[in-house]
């Protein structure tokens, strides 16, 4: 015991880790009727941890040759020990991530936590979100099966309706004109070393910009639920008498995770086909074109968006439009009020995205 | 003053997404007309009435055209010149006399078409045996099963208790065979890697199938046993993988578990905390 409290001061005098627990952790204050919606934060930082471990040990076996990457993948499939898992943990995860990073912001949008100061957050949670769709885009052709170098194949060439420069990006991405050997070398430097520095690197702005500012107050429960920043200076939202990030919080973090962790649970090892269709068993054939490649989920909606156009080129125009606006909400909405039912025309206009949305992506499945 | 600012973001939100509906619905164009890229003798034959557009509608339904084998893959001709699709310089075989035919699908069928020949019904062939057609079917070919041996087809030529006897013994293995393909697209579809068992039914299936033109019912029983055999081994294995699937859920009813009682945990030191 005595060996354990040396070396504790030891490293206190050195670093004052009790000023850092205290400053951090116990006396990191948040807002009293703070809600389990503020987990979904954390619930994504471990989907996130999932995905780096299982896609390093993805990449013990995983070959990125389109003459081996599909028997590379069966094999982790059917001879690597645990190898079903990993891989299944890793596909589905991307599912979960996008899924969790949507239910974020879909929170984030109802309690009005986007609003000023807090615009550089969505911002950066913007980003995210757009890079996660990348990476799960790149990671679609790795296993080099039927359904990602077709799906791909799609994707990549709605890129070509930009006018001018539409081509030339299909063909820098392709590494030809055709998908091929080069497009699985470029996504998979794209999916393992570029877009995850880039995420790591937003993740921490992302979280910076939490530290700094301070936790959103949820506008339910209280009198008062406009926004009480002035814009005179900066000032850190305090929360004075609230609970303790550690242990309270953390333990509703914790909760939260556990909870997502049995749902991920049960579709990695109860359903997981409903995250796989037959094409992504059938090795990639660049000769034979399958009667109905769909698209991941959640582009569902951006892929029957584009067949609703004549002109792709248009069909882009509109989901741009609709994502810069996304993207720049905070700085549309200037309104003061923070809760939703006190923001008739935001709700209704929400309301209405969502029902869009998924009306959108169910039209897509089905079409 | 708020307040109409307030008004006014909102207004510019809810225009914004309207617009965003209203460029959205749009009448579905043609974008999911599929244009079939068809052959003229299909353009041709297709449109016309009677005995000449039969042929087109039944091919249509055949396993030929489910596998893009169309006229000219067994007529000849050349698909692309609406003016000599016909012309024997082209390869246009027409429609064979009843004696070459099997010869004519044996083009492409040739174990089949060996398996007939050697068969009662082969060396009965130009002395009114059955040739392929009486059977199978011209146009309108559909996968073989053993259906096709039944009380109506084969009591036209001759007495049905052979035929019945050959079938029954047929039958079982059939049914073993169809099950077993199943299982195995099934885990396919799973991610399973079922490469050997399914070159394993495919010998078996077609060692099968050529004894579907033999009519010596003791070498059928002797040998529909002896793939049987082959059969339930590809079915043992199906069974280990079955095994090693329940074996799987039931970590994973483990696992789901596990992270609900951890959940409650949390969730109650959180309580005694508040």
């Amino acid at each position: 015991m005595i060996f354990v409290k040396r070396i504790y001061e030891w490293i206190e005098v050195r670093l004052g880790v009790k000023e850092l627990v205290e400053k951090n952790l116990t006396g990191y204050l948040l807002p009293r009727n703070i809600n389990f919606w503020y987990s979904m934060g954390s619930i994504i930082l471990f989907i996130f941890a999932v995905q780096v471990v299982t896609g390093m040990l993805l990449l013990v076996y995983y070959v990125p040759d389109a003459d081996k990457a599909y028997s590379s993948v069966t094999a982790i499939m059917n001879r690597v020990p645990f190898g079903w898992l990993i891989r299944t943990c890793h596909a589905i995860g991307s599912s979960m991530m996008v899924l969790f990073l949507l239910l974020h912001m879909l929170s984030v949008m109802f309690m009005g936590s986007y609003k000023r100061p807090r615009e550089l957050n969505w911002l950066s949670g913007f980003i995210l979100f757009s890079l996660v769709q990348v990476i799960c885009l790149t990671g679609y052709l790795l296993p080099w099966s039927q359904l990602s170098f077709w799906a791909t194949t799609v994707a990549t060439n709605s890129i070509g309706a930009i006018p001018l420069v539409g081509q030339f990006i299909v063909e820098f991405l392709r590494g030809g004109k055709l998908v091929g050997p080069p497009t699985l070398g470029r996504f998979f430097t794209l999916h393992v070393a570029v877009i995850p520095v880039l995420i790591a690197s937003v993740v921490g702005v992302h979280l910076f910009l939490l530290e700094r500012i301070g936790v959103s107050k949820p506008p339910f429960g209280l009198d008062n639920t406009k926004n009480r920043w002035q814009g005179d200076a900066f000032r850190y939202d305090e929360h004075t008498g609230g609970i303790p990030f550690f242990p309270n919080y953390i333990l509703q973090d914790m909760t939260s995770i556990a909870i997502y962790f049995s749902l991920f649970a049960a579709v990695v090892f109860f359903c997981p086909g409903i995250f796989f269709p037959d094409d992504a068993f059938i090795q990639a054939n660049p000769f034979q074109t399958p009667a109905h490649i769909k698209p991941e989920w959640y582009f569902l909606a951006n892929y029957q968006t584009l067949k609703l156009f004549p002109n792709e080129f248009i069909g882009l125009s509109i989901q741009g439009a609709a994502m810069t606006f996304l993207a720049l909400l905070p700085f549309i909405d200037w309104g003061n009020e923070k809760h939703p039912l006190k923001r008739p025309l935001f709700m209704v206009c929400a309301i209405g995205g969502i029902l869009l949305y998924i009306g959108l992506s169910i039209w897509g499945h089905y079409s | 003053m708020k307040l109409e600012r307030q008004a006014m973001n909102n207004l510019i939100t809810c225009i914004s997404l309207a617009f965003l509906v209203a460029c959205i619905i749009k009448p579905v164009a043609a974008a999911d007309v599929s244009v079939r890229d068809e052959n003229v003798c299909i353009r041709c034959h297709g449109a016309q009435p009677g005995r000449l557009g039969e042929p087109v509608k039944l091919w249509r339904e055949s396993i030929h055209a489910a596998n893009n084998v169309a006229c000219n893959g067994c007529h000849g001709g050349d698909p692309q010149d609406a003016v000599n699709a016909m012309s024997p310089a082209r390869g246009f075989l027409g429609a064979p006399e009843e004696t070459a035919i099997p010869a004519f699908c044996g083009r492409c069928h040739v174990g089949v078409a060996k398996d007939y020949l050697s068969s009662a019904h082969g060396r009965a062939l130009g002395k009114g045996g059955p040739t392929c057609v009486t059977c199978h079917g011209n146009h309108l070919v559909v996968k073989a099963t053993l259906d096709i041996i039944n009380e109506k087809r084969c009591s036209a030529c001759h007495d049905y208790g052979r035929a019945r006897t050959i079938k029954d013994a047929m039958q079982q293995t059939e049914g073993l065979i169809v099950s077993i393909g199943g299982r195995i697209d099934s885990f396919k579809g799973e991610g399973v890697d079922t490469d050997r068992l399914d070159k394993g039914l495919f010998s078996v299936r077609n060692r099968f199938h050529t004894l579907f033109h033999n009519v010596d019912v003791g070498m059928v029983k002797q040998e529909s046993a002896r793939i049987n055999t082959e059969l339930n081994s590809i079915a043992g294995s199906l069974d280990k993988i079955d095994e090693q699937r329940k074996k799987r859920k039931l970590a994973g009813a483990a696992v789901v578990g596990g992270a609900l009682l951890a959940a409650l945990v949390f969730y109650l030191l959180r309580k005694s905390y508040d």
